[in-house]
């Protein structure tokens, strides 16, 4: 008994290469340069505002930390201001003058406990 | 389209680092992060309380040119910043074509505020930091100020000057037009500003204040017009306050018309400090071995040293007598046999001699430099037995206080060390620092190798200084306590030579229960008069006794 090869496949094997579609399509719209060039300048539009919307999102957070920069300042600049005043208010001469100390009455006898 | 072509490319590429740089300048701001100086504080009961503090002060100021409405802001500047305004607001506001003049100085944050909110084009303002002294003079002399230029001048300011300053940080950014930070570009910088030191003074407040009231109150009554006291503890060396008169306010040391006033003479001042160094010279005896307090020697009133007679101050306690008395009385006699018998027993050798200036100079460190973290510290001077002064007749005068110079601080550091068993602390006035978190971290004393003196000999001296302030000066004493201590006179120079009639009183002694606690030493003078250590025993006897009630010290008995 003996085999023949069929006539399609002798006929495809004669032409095909290695990687080489062997199936063509050809689309139906055709872009030409200038679509091409719109598209392209489109694309670059597109990154542009991208990295302008990032941009400008990193400045507001800096105006942002500059806000909180600043609040944490004028605390700051509070916290000192009341400590002045606090230092003020207890310092030895302050506390003398004030009315509780000159109602006050030295000891007239100190015992000493054992 | 070629010469186009050709002028983008040298820009670009020819010229790309001169106007990348151009642009940098425009968009790159470099700002000063000024670091906080740091504060300074005093002890109270063991805690730290400030005595140095810094406040945020504004200058404003106006743009002549930018002002649209000077009257406003004229009204509105001495309207808010009152007493802080300059004169002549009305002319400097309109003073074209000056682009900055100053309207008022030191005006407080709330003040600056409110004339912010005024929004008056062409004013400005400046932040600055300006120190805060609440307890005004309290311990101005060991404090010192800090100049205009933000410099410490004199005391600790001074001294600790490097680690109070602290380190500016730095802000390199890109910034808008209002000089915001922006995160834009790749070269910012950010290097945070390191503040200064918090310091800790070992000075304790409330001592301090009592020292300065007890100083002030006796002086006036003695006539004293100078005068200056130490506290210190004899087991840390640690002072724990230290009062000059005259002094000053800090915060208003531009106003200070005598410079002397700024001088901390505790430390800055040497003298001959009279007969309280009769206590070294004895200490140094009982150390050698060469007295006890029974020892005798025979006193007439004078002694022989080569070719000058020494006299006392106190005639007629002739004939045998002990060295006790000697110290009690206060006998110069006394103490130039003491100098003979660290020799030969007859004459003040160069044995002797270098006995005493090992004792006196090495061992006490009397003329020289303790190393106090204030500003303008002065040696003084003891002289040496290898010098031609060095000889027999100045370290006769040596012996009983004269003929030598050291502070009021070296001679109170080493009175710690006769008191306290022989042990030599380094004195200091800081007790350590306030930490970032707000925590106080202490420093330990310093004690130096080697010691002064054996617990022995030091027993017997204190008890010889005991004795010695029993006999004639404790009747202000609180009872139950050890207190003891010695006078000095000394004369000063007048045109070159010494006189009777302008004489520096001192008193040296310690106090406490079952070990010393404190040591005073007290000095006062007026020019013209003659003031004696027992002139200022009062201020020693009023200070020792609110010492004993404020360190809760227990009597014996």
């Amino acid at each position: 008994m003996t085999y023949q090869r069929s006539t399609t496949y002798n006929r495809r094997s004669g032409s095909m290469r290695r990687n080489q579609n062997s199936v063509a399509y050809s689309s139906a719209v055709k872009l030409g340069p200038v679509t091409h060039t719109v598209l392209v300048a489109l694309m670059i539009t597109v990154l542009g505002l991208i990295y302008l919307t990032q941009a400008t999102k990193a400045t507001a957070y800096d105006y942002e930390a500059q806000g909180i920069d600043d609040k944490i300042a004028e605390m700051q600049s509070e916290k000192t201001d009341l400590e002045v005043e606090n230092a003020r208010l207890t310092a030895l001469e302050a506390v003398q003058d004030s009315a509780v100390a000159k109602s006050m009455e030295a000891p007239k006898e100190t015992n000493n406990l054992r | 389209m070629a010469l186009f072509v050709a002028r983008l490319f040298y820009m670009q590429i020819i010229q790309h680092d001169r106007y990348v740089a151009a642009a940098e300048q425009e968009q790159v701001k470099s700002l000063v992060v000024k670091a906080d100086r740091g504060e300074i504080y005093a002890l109270d009961n063991g805690k730290p309380v400030k005595l140095v503090l810094n406040e945020n002060v504004y200058t404003v100021f106006a743009d002549p040119i930018e002002v649209k409405d000077p009257e406003a802001i004229t009204k509105a500047v001495k309207e808010i910043a009152g007493g802080t305004a300059v004169k002549d607001i009305e002319k400097l506001v309109v003073d074209k074509p000056s682009r900055y003049k100053i309207l008022a100085k030191n005006v407080s944050r709330n003040q600056a505020k409110l004339l912010r909110e005024k929004q008056l084009a062409g004013l400005g303002f400046q932040k600055t930091t300006r120190r805060i002294h609440p307890e005004g003079k309290l311990a101005s002399q060991v404090l010192g100020f800090v100049n205009a230029e933000g410099v410490g001048q004199y005391g600790i300011e001074e001294g600790l000057d490097d680690q109070l300053t602290g380190t500016d940080g730095m802000l390199k950014s890109v910034t808008d037009v209002r000089n915001v930070p922006l995160t834009v570009g790749n070269n910012n910088v950010r290097v945070p500003a390191k503040d200064g030191k918090n310091v800790v003074l070992s000075i304790d407040r409330n001592i301090q204040a009592y020292t300065e009231k007890a100083l002030y109150d006796e002086m006036k009554k003695i006539g004293a017009t100078k005068g200056s006291v130490i506290v210190m503890d004899p087991q840390s060396g640690k002072v724990l306050s230290m009062a000059n008169l005259p002094d000053y306010n800090p915060e208003k040391y531009t106003t200070v018309m005598n410079g002397a006033a700024f001088n901390n003479s505790v430390i800055t001042a040497p003298y001959e400090p009279g007969s309280v160094i009769k206590t070294f010279t004895v200490a140094t005896a009982l150390d050698k071995g060469v007295i006890t307090p029974t020892s005798k020697f025979n006193n007439s009133d004078t002694i022989s040293v080569e070719d000058i007679v020494i006299k006392n101050a106190n005639l007629g306690i002739t004939g045998d007598i002990t060295m006790q008395a000697a110290l009690s009385w206060s006998l110069n006699t006394g103490m130039v046999t003491i100098a003979q018998r660290l020799g030969d027993g007859k004459n003040i050798t160069y044995d002797a001699r270098k006995t005493m200036y090992t004792y006196l100079h090495d061992k006490f460190k009397l003329g020289e430099k303790t190393g106090i973290e204030l500003a303008g510290e002065q040696a003084g001077n003891i002289i040496s037995p290898d010098t031609v002064q060095g000889n027999a007749v100045r370290y006769s005068n040596m012996s009983f206080g004269q003929g030598m110079n050291p502070t009021m601080l070296q001679v109170a550091s080493g009175f710690s060390s006769i008191v306290n068993g022989g042990r030599y602390y380094k004195p200091t006035v800081v007790a350590g620092e306030v930490t970032s978190d707000g925590s106080f971290k202490k420093t330990n004393s310093t004690l130096l190798d080697g010691g002064t003196i054996s617990q022995e000999s030091s027993d017997t001296a204190r008890d010889m200084i005991r004795e010695a302030r029993n006999q004639f000066y404790a009747e202000g004493d609180k009872p139950g306590y050890d207190i003891g201590g010695k006078t000095g006179t000394s004369e000063t120079l007048v045109d070159d030579s010494y006189t009777e009639d302008q004489t520096v009183g001192t008193y040296l002694g310690y106090g406490g229960d079952t070990a010393p606690k404190y040591v005073i030493m007290v000095q006062a003078s007026a020019p013209g008069k003659a003031l004696g250590g027992r002139d200022v025993v009062p201020i020693f006897t009023s200070i020792s006794n609110w010492m004993i009630d404020y360190m809760k010290l227990q009597p014996k008995g």
